[in-house]
């Protein structure tokens, strides 16, 4: 029962990398919004802070019908996308990157929004006294002071993105081989009344957060020791 | 004054007197002409028909652990076998009440032209088709293709859809360069057409079969459906969907 | 006798011109227009005089209402003309009343930062302002290990091997028990000779100001109502 067949290795493999990848595709993006909101007010502020929100609290299939109206060959951005640069995403693992980077986006903001909100502003004065750059202060005292809260966001945000389904399923559909991920496969096997390939699954998932966790946990404590 | 009637009118739509309520469980394919014949039912006898419409598959399952059905309509007989097995269908009634083509649709604007399935290989890139491996639709169309040896070559395009209403509206939204559904679901819908129709000497053979379930809770109001379900007038809507009538 | 200073950049020079600097506080308007040329000159009052905001504002860490401030020349601030040298370019050492040190570095770290030296490069600065403040043996540890007078010693440290023009000190030697006050006392007099940076010195204790300057501008509810030779003024 605790063998793995290729394909299960293939979906387990494709979605970490699937899963990693769009959380380093936000990381940049997700840091400077949290830096933003937590540092600046500016009017329209509260739209921003809302729409980075929405996908938290929408359902996911709600979100995944939103990217599947936006990334569509017939809209907007998918139009563009396919008359310029020939590429498709809906249905093909671009929409699996899309709908994991989008549905984990507001955790890693969040998270990373406290990190920053607990940095001592008054350490990054005495900083730039010592003669550094806005920037060397971003990389040298606020990122690592802040680092809790952003290993926290992207511990989160992975563990969401390997449990994205709603909006995944929407986008990006469940094809066999090029956009099937854990957790739509473990959906499939239920489906299918395959509840051996279940719980295998079911297994592989817990392993996966198990590590999520207890990587950060470690990460964190090695902080706190200097 | 006014509260009062509006409450007592509520209540009054809210139960039928003496009406008994159906649960049915049918097919995708047969959500719009099953509401139309239903409809005209409801308004006849009294009783009401409540549906549940979705691949033959889940629903096949659902009735596996015990969801509450009356009757159960199939759009393979593979499905109603399994229930037949596990001994939850009142065998006596099962028949086949009917039978359909398959087709491929493009979106109603595409410029896609094909004479036969296997200019899919060179002309299309995604193809939509209801799940391979549990929907009817999909299995009809997985037997045809590998039939014309054409499955190995088509299986890294398609996409694989929840039933066959999803390969439907797939095809509608032009995400997908074309899709396989039943020609009755095409004929519902003004986003896509026809590109080529599966001719039945060619195709699978594709039976819906109809039964009543043992365990069901409204047994005569269910029957008495049934029984409407082979009436000429029903037969006469069947018809007008493009479905073909076995009884 | 001045020696002459390993740190050829150090400017012996004190010349601070404020011009019309006012910020409003809670209680008072802190209102300044002076000039400071002494290079060892305290700040003294009461607590809540605005000592800290008046360093605060020089050091371009806020913003007056309005201020025209110049150090040797060098313009800091005018806010008729809407300019303020950003902080980073001011090349001031401040050693504030909180604790400053980064707690996320080593002691090590904390001293180089301001410093463009890698840990490895161990010029003769380096290690005469370690031997100086005698902090040599506290190199490895974790900046929460260190004690108060520890920790102050290694912020004046950090702020001399940024090679600053002249050296902001609040109140360093608060919660220090009499014998380290004492101790880092000598190295604070000994600092000027020894190093030849400027520095203002902020304190409420007049025995500190005695001990370290030759001017004391007495500051008190927002104004400077009294400046003369710190035992005179004080004593």
């Amino acid at each position: 029962m605790m063998s793995f067949s290729p394909l299960e290795w293939q979906i387990v493999r494709f979605t970490l990398a699937v899963c990693a990848f769009s959380t380093l595709l936000i990381l940049p993006v997700g840091l400077a919004t949290a830096w933003l909101l937590d540092r600046y007010h500016w009017p329209g502020k509260l739209l921003v802070e809302t729409i980075v929100t929405l996908p938290l609290v929408l359902p996911p299939v709600a979100t995944g019908l939103v990217l599947l109206k936006l990334f569509g060959r017939r809209g907007p951005i998918g139009y563009f996308l396919s008359q310029h640069f020939d590429v498709d995403v809906v249905f093909t693992w671009r929409a699996v990157v899309l709908a994991t980077a989008v549905m984990s986006f507001p955790l890693l903001v969040r998270s990373a929004r406290v990190g920053f909100q607990g940095v001592d502003q008054r350490l990054e004065q005495i900083a730039r006294t010592l003669g550094a750059s806005d920037v060397r202060v971003f990389f040298t005292i606020t990122l690592p002071l802040a680092s809790r809260g952003i290993t926290a966001g992207i511990v989160l945000a992975f563990a969401r993105a390997v449990g994205e389904f709603g909006a995944t399923i929407i986008v990006a559909g469940n094809i066999p081989g090029r956009t099937t991920t854990l957790s739509l496969e473990i959906f499939s096997a239920v489906q299918l009344g395959h509840d051996a390939t279940a719980y295998r699954l079911l297994i592989v998932c817990v392993v996966v957060a198990f590590s999520a966790v207890w990587l950060s946990e470690v990460l964190m404590k090695r902080r706190s020791m200097g | 004054m006014r509260i009062s009637v509006l409450i007592l009118t509520a209540v009054l739509a809210g139960c039928t007197v003496n009406g008994a309520e159906v649960n049915v469980y049918a097919a995708a394919s047969l959500t719009d002409v099953m509401k139309e014949i239903a409809s005209a039912y409801e308004k006849e006898s009294g009783d009401k028909i409540s549906f549940n419409f979705g691949a033959s598959s889940l629903l096949a399952r659902q009735i596996i652990e015990r969801a509450p059905a009356d009757m159960f309509l199939s759009a393979d007989e593979a499905k109603m076998d399994q229930l037949e097995q596990a001994g939850l269908i009142a065998t006596e009634t099962r028949r086949d009440l009917l039978s359909n083509l398959l087709v491929i649709v493009v979106p109603s604007d595409s410029k896609l032209v094909i004479a036969s399935p296997e200019e899919l290989v060179s002309k299309s890139q995604k193809i939509a088709v209801a799940d391979p491996r549990a929907v009817p639709a999909g299995i009809y169309t997985k037997e045809y293709l590998t039939r014309l040896g054409l499955w190995q070559k088509l299986e890294s395009k398609i996409v694989p859809t929840e039933n066959v209403r999803a390969a439907l509206a797939a095809a509608e939204s032009g995400n997908v360069d074309a899709g396989f559904v039943y020609q009755t679901d095409a004929s519902i819908s003004s986003k896509v057409r026809v590109a080529f129709t599966v001719a039945v000497e060619q195709g699978p053979p594709i039976r819906y079969p109809v039964a009543l379930i043992k365990e069901a809770k409204e047994k005569s109001a269910a029957a008495k459906f049934l029984a409407y379900l082979q009436s000429a007038s029903a037969r006469k809507t069947f018809e007008r969907y493009g479905f073909i009538v076995k009884f | 006798m001045v020696k002459r200073s390993p740190y050829e950049e150090t400017i012996d020079g004190m010349k601070l011109a404020i011009r019309q600097l006012s910020l409003r506080l809670q209680q008072f308007t802190l209102g300044v227009d002076l000039d400071i040329q002494h290079p060892r000159t305290a700040i003294f009052g009461p607590s809540g005089a605005g000592k800290t905001s008046l360093l605060e504002i020089i050091a371009g860490l806020r913003k007056p209402e309005s201020a025209k401030i110049s150090f040797n020349g060098q313009l800091f601030d005018d806010s008729g003309r809407n300019y303020s040298l950003p902080v980073r370019l001011r090349k001031l050492g401040y050693v504030p009343q909180y604790d400053s040190l980064f707690p996320h570095l080593s002691v090590q770290r904390n001293l180089l930062y301001g410093s463009n030296r890698k840990p490895k490069d161990h010029t003769l600065n380096f290690h005469h302002v370690i031997d100086f403040l005698e902090i040599g043996h506290l190199l490895d540890r974790h900046v929460h290990s260190l004690s108060r007078g520890e920790n102050q010693r290694v912020v004046i440290a950090r702020a001399l091997l940024s090679v600053p023009q002249l050296l902001l000190l609040d109140e360093p030697l608060t919660s220090l028990d009499a014998k380290l006050k004492n101790a880092i006392l000598q190295q604070l007099q000994a600092l000027h000779r020894e190093f030849a940076i400027p520095l203002l010195f902020v304190t409420h204790d007049p025995a500190e100001a005695i001990a370290i300057c030759e001017e004391a501008l007495l500051l008190q509810a927002g104004r400077i109502t009294a400046r003369g030779n710190p035992a005179e003024l004080l004593g």
